[in-house]
């Protein structure tokens, strides 16, 4: 609660402080400044002493000048011999000899030289710009062998920041030290709600540090040429090759979203809107790839309609058939993705009234009118949803595209090569935030428009009565198609235990074992890194989730809309620009986490977080607030509440969270594949890696290991979730 | 189960909620200054979003006054977190925790201090049987009826011994007969135990048969404060008058003063009023209020106003006849209708009033 009193002395504290640190500070940075300064001074007089005599080496001294001051040059007076006010300017660098030359009359040069003349070096004080950098100047003499006499004069020119990485980092702590003391103090001194405060400090740093940051990072980094800012990354980024990449990338997913969509209608309306057999299994089956890792389905289509593929080699002896390019990547991608169309549809059509069909049944419409005329316009914001959830995912996918896309070209990809084959951050980062346009865009327009048209057509209820708008016919064709659909999913997974047995496939079919110890004894270390790494970020997500959701819903505070957009931008955010961000942000001091596991655990954490806070508000929503005001009441504290009233309470949305981040960080690649070590490797890129060698065996080992592993964390989460169901009716009494 | 009860004292108490995106601000509860006397059971009365349950947060500490102060037993709490002071509340909709059975909703305040498992027992044990549960305590509160859960509420709030028992609305959630019921005791709990509480209703009928004192609320302020019947019989303005129960209003010309009463003129004729309220002048205009049972009806031009009988409602012991007059549809209460002789509807009467009775207010426009 803030008082006058409170507040003075907030402010009191803070201005002591603020003395402190300063006075730290600067004392610090002087000290450092003059050492710096020293050591340098003593190196350039070593250099000037290292002058040859013979004035033909000379320019290659200077040359040598320059690779040994980084971002430097260096400018050599030679004296005459006769007469010793005339000296010959020697200069291998047009811009050093320009800098001279301006300030060759000086008073400030006139004094280095004076200086210098006298066999003393001299270091300026006054502050240049050379290449577009701050620089200084130092002066320092060469003598003939004896030391009496003045052969000539070296003028170094020094960039500033030569010595300034350290003061930069002594200038963050201060910083850093003094934000972090304002604002603890503050919330001590100043809130009545403490614990929030804290909560809400620790959230902001979070997003501040792990995604605004690097994001930054990224966007700031993509202007840089050679530490100057410059446009040309950007011009590179958008020129032909990259465009097309773009191009290919928006082609793909209106190819994928479109696909998927139908796809996934067909599967929900057959499902939910007709008297079709069997639909829990298919129901169970559709939902199955949205949990398996990457590459797997990428690699059993290879398995079967590869170069060597089962079908197309073996089946069928085609010899031009090649399943790389766009056509493969629809595939998978539709495969893959449709269980996101599904889902959103079968809410959609699970939740029509249909009433309404009946009622349009009952004026004698015929079956494909009330269909067409009833159901599909009322199922179009759902529809729309679906494509455009399905578009973004497909944008932002990279695993099948790194497999499959053979000379078809997308930006994720693309963005990958520039960072791991050449190399280039900056040109990485722009290509991925290339990316990020499509995909706000598709986002943005899901959320804000489309999702909130779905709620004013449906009704919301699950209808108990069915009415069945198919005609026999349809139906069947219907069951037909979707069991086909369903059939040709399992097989895809059947190829990937299949191909686990196999001894090289498309060559020798025979049967072994060996695939299995191989892959377990080279993959040991990468499935225990996999598992740590996920284990670790599961418990850490779900509770910062919850208490996420916790402070959203329940608290108020300055900037709270803005820290809830901030904490959901990384589900928008392709992982392969977020996996960039964080090697260009993290691989400096202070925050020199690339290649530690920390990084990684962290990456996970930041990307799943806005899905679990997502499920914690929705059924932190349902919960009548009283019922924490109850317990405040009672004399529990804030943190008291959180632990036995709250947490308990959205069980289910905590498990559910916990189970969601720990599947994702197994199947995580995109983001991944930039921050692993060679300490802290994951199984997707093994089984990449595998793949890219052709060993088909030891991939699908890893792949079937891993789909073994997530499927087994699910079941778990279904039993714990499961237990606590009857909570969900008497919550809101 | 009950320590020495504590007093409640609010000093000029005032809550903005500051205008949120462009709304204008809102003055929840203006400059409230009450005490409640330890052991009291004070009633804040008044039409919904007067600001009682504003003021019954900020005595809990779910919500903290603009300005001004609250103290509980003598020590000033504005500050404090509802955890660090010494009220329970019973909340409009309970706030049952739905994971615990009735036991351990119960039990909830005491294992949070941390009490001994067999004192805590003993605790929750009496409480269920104070409130009638102790057949429910291994129930889910789920699966209790409304009045059971009330119940709940109510013992788990009285088991840590509160120095301060709040009730927001406690029984707008049940039906007709159940609140009486429930009515009667809480009352005889609040009672037995001596505990001070402060309870919040917008019903006249709940707030009249509860409660030690009323505190009348309207728009955020306080209009009035005394006990159940002060409060009926002695309003100090229109408002308070037509809001805890029927009367009958007769603009008048206040013409002087007298003793405890004033002299005024309605419609040319003198009327002796034997009350008054505070702020009535000679010269000025006022209102003049009649219970229904002041009413008399008698022979037409025989009264004050004239009427005609609308309906009668027999009601037992006694009878209500409405009358229309140019005032409108007036009440008159007849009491022990069967040895009088009763207009029948659609008769010409007047209306006289009992001038003992009777009580001038000052107009207001509130
Ligand atoms: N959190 C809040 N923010 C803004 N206005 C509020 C808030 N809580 C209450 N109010 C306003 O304060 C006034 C008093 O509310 P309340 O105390 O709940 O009334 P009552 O309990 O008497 O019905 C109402 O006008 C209400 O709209
Ligand atoms: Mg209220």
């Amino acid at each position: 609660m803030i008082t006058k009193d409170r507040l003075f002395k907030f402010l009191l504290a803070l201005a002591v402080f603020a003395a402190a640190d300063l006075w730290i500070y600067s004392t610090l940075r002087n000290s450092i400044r003059s050492s710096a300064n020293a050591e340098r001074t003593k190196q350039l007089s070593l250099l000037a002493l290292g002058v040859p005599d013979n004035p033909e080496y000379i320019e290659q001294w200077l040359g040598g000048v320059e690779q040994s001051i980084e971002g430097g040059a260096a400018v050599y007076l030679r004296y005459s011999a006769d007469d010793p006010e005339l000296y010959d300017t020697l200069a291998v660098n047009e811009d050093a000899l320009g800098l001279w030359q301006s300030i060759e009359r000086t008073p400030d040069a006139e004094k280095g030289l004076e200086a210098a003349y006298y066999l003393e070096q001299y270091a300026s004080t006054v502050a240049l710009e050379y290449k577009g950098q701050k620089a200084r100047v130092f002066y320092a003499p060469k003598p003939d062998e004896e030391g009496i006499e003045l052969l000539g004069i070296a003028i170094f020119i020094v960039p500033e920041a030569a010595g300034g990485n350290l003061e930069r980092l002594l200038g963050i702590f201060a910083l850093g030290a003094f934000v972090f003391f304002a604002a603890l103090t503050g919330i001590a001194k100043l809130l009545r709600d403490q614990i929030v405060g804290y909560a809400v400090l620790v959230l902001t740093l979070l997003a501040g540090v792990f995604i605004v940051f690097p994001l930054g990072e990224a966007f700031r980094l993509s202007f840089l040429k050679d530490g100057a800012y410059s446009l040309d990354v950007w011009t590179r980024s958008l020129s032909g090759s990259s465009l097309k990449a773009l191009w290919g990338s928006i082609r793909l997913g209106l190819w994928t979203a479109s696909c998927s969509t139908i796809v996934g209608f067909v599967f929900a309306f057959a499902i939910y809107r007709t008297s079709m057999r069997g639909k829990r299994f298919l129901s169970a089956i559709a939902q199955l790839p949205v949990i398996s890792p990457p590459f797997s389905l990428t690699l059993s289509i290879i398995l079967l309609a590869g170069n060597n593929g089962l079908i197309t080699k073996q089946l069928f002896g085609l010899q031009n058939f090649s399943i790389y390019g766009l056509s493969g990547l629809v595939i998978v991608q539709t495969i893959g993705m449709f269980p996101i169309a599904f889902l959103t549809l079968a809410s959609v059509l699970q939740a029509l009234d249909s009433t309404l069909e009946e009622a349009a049944l009952d004026l004698n419409a015929s079956r494909w009118k009330v269909f067409s005329t009833v159901t599909l316009p009322l199922a179009v914001p759902g529809i729309l949803s679906a494509w455009l959830l399905v578009f973004t995912n497909s944008l932002a996918d990279f695993a099948n595209p790194l497999l499959l896309a053979g000379n078809y070209r997308v930006l994720s990809v693309e963005a990958y090569i520039q960072v791991t084959g050449r190399n280039d951050l900056g040109g990485g980062a722009a290509l991925s935030l290339l990316l990020l346009l499509p995909t706000l865009t598709a986002f943005f327009v899901q959320r804000n428009w489309v999702a909130k048209r779905s709620f004013i057509t449906v009704t919301g209820k699950p209808n108990a009565k069915l009415v069945e708008i198919a005609s026999p016919m349809v139906r069947r064709s219907l069951s037909v198609a979707v069991w086909a659909a369903t059939a040709f999913i399992i097989s895809l997974y059947g190829t990937i235990v299949a191909g686990c047995f196999v001894k090289n496939w498309g060559i020798d079919y025979s049967f072994t074992l060996s695939n299995i110890s191989e892959a377990l004894s080279r993959g040991g270390e990468a499935i225990r890194s996999t598992v740590t790494l996920a284990a670790a970020a599961t418990p850490i997500a779900g509770i910062l989730a919850m208490a996420a959701a916790m402070i959203f819903v329940r608290k108020s505070f300055v900037g709270k809309r803005a820290l809830e957009a901030l904490m959901m931008t990384p589900f928008a955010v392709p992982g392969t620009l977020l996996g960039i961000a964080y090697i260009l942000a993290f691989n400096k001091t202070p925050l020199l986490l690339v290649g530690t596991g920390a990084i990684i655990v962290i990456n996970y954490v930041i990307r799943e977080l806005p899905v679990g806070i997502e499920g914690g508000v929705a059924s932190l929503r349902q919960i009548d607030p009283s019922i924490e005001e109850a317990a405040r009441d009672l004399g529990a504290d804030e943190s008291m509440v959180f632990r036995s009233i709250v947490l308990p309470l959205i069980r289910p949305a905590f498990i559910t969270s916990m189970s969601y981040t720990f599947v994702r960080s197994m199947t995580a690649v995109s983001a991944v594949i930039f921050l692993i070590s060679a300490r802290w490797y994951h199984m997707t890129v093994l089984i990449y890696n595998f793949s890219e060698n052709l060993r088909f065996g030891l991939a699908s080992v890893l792949a079937t290991t891993l789909i073994i592993i997530v499927m087994s964390a699910f079941g778990l989460m279904r039993l714990l979730v499961r237990d606590s169901g009857a909570l969900d009716k008497t919550i809101t009494r | 189960m009950a320590k020495n009860p504590v007093a409640v004292t609010l000093d000029r108490v005032t809550r903005i909620y500051k205008n949120v995106k462009g709304r204008p601000d809102v003055v929840a509860v203006r400059d409230s200054s009450f005490e409640v006397s330890p052991g009291e059971l004070v009633t804040l009365l008044g039409p919904s979003g007067c600001g009682k349950t504003t003021t019954l947060r900020m005595i809990a500490g779910f919500d903290l006054p603009s300005s001004g102060s609250i103290r509980i037993g003598g020590e000033d709490v504005s500050m404090l977190p509802p955890n660090k002071r010494d009220t329970a509340t019973v909340f409009q909709s309970y706030g049952l925790f739905p994971h615990m059975n009735v036991a351990q909703n119960v039990a909830y305040g005491l294992r949070i201090r941390k009490v001994g498992k067999t004192e805590s027992d003993e605790r929750v044990k009496r409480a269920l049987s104070l409130t009638g549960l102790q057949d429910y305590a291994e129930r889910a509160p789920g699966r209790l009826s409304g009045g059971q859960q009330q119940r709940v509420a109510l013992a788990r709030s009285l088991v840590v011994e509160p120095g301060v028992l709040l009730l927001d609305e406690p029984l707008s959630n049940l039906d007709a007969l159940l609140r009486e019921q429930m009515r009667v005791e809480i009352r005889r709990i609040q009672k037995s135990l001596g505990i001070t509480a402060v309870y919040v209703t917008h019903d006249r009928v709940e707030a009249m048969s509860l409660s030690d004192r009323v505190i009348v609320m309207k728009d955020g302020s306080i209009r009035q404060i005394g006990s159940p019947n002060a409060i009926y019989e002695d309003p100090d303005s229109v408002f308070v008058a037509g809001f805890v129960g029927k009367v009958a209003f007769f603009p008048v010309d206040v013409l002087g003063l007298e003793g405890k009463g004033c002299v005024c003129q309605l419609q040319g004729k003198k009327v002796q009023a034997g009350k008054m309220a505070p702020g009535v002048e000679a010269g000025k205009k006022g209102t003049l209020m009649a219970r229904p049972e002041s009413l008399r009806i008698g022979e037409p031009g025989a009264g004050v106003v004239d009427g005609s009988v609308r309906q009668n409602v027999y009601l037992g012991s006694s009878m209500e006849s409405f009358i229309d007059t140019e005032y409108g549809e007036l009440l008159v209460q007849i009491d022990d209708p069967a040895g009088k002789k009763i207009a029948p509807e659609g008769q010409r009467v007047s209306i006289s009033f009992n001038e003992a009775q009777v009580r001038v207010l000052p107009t207001d426009n509130g």
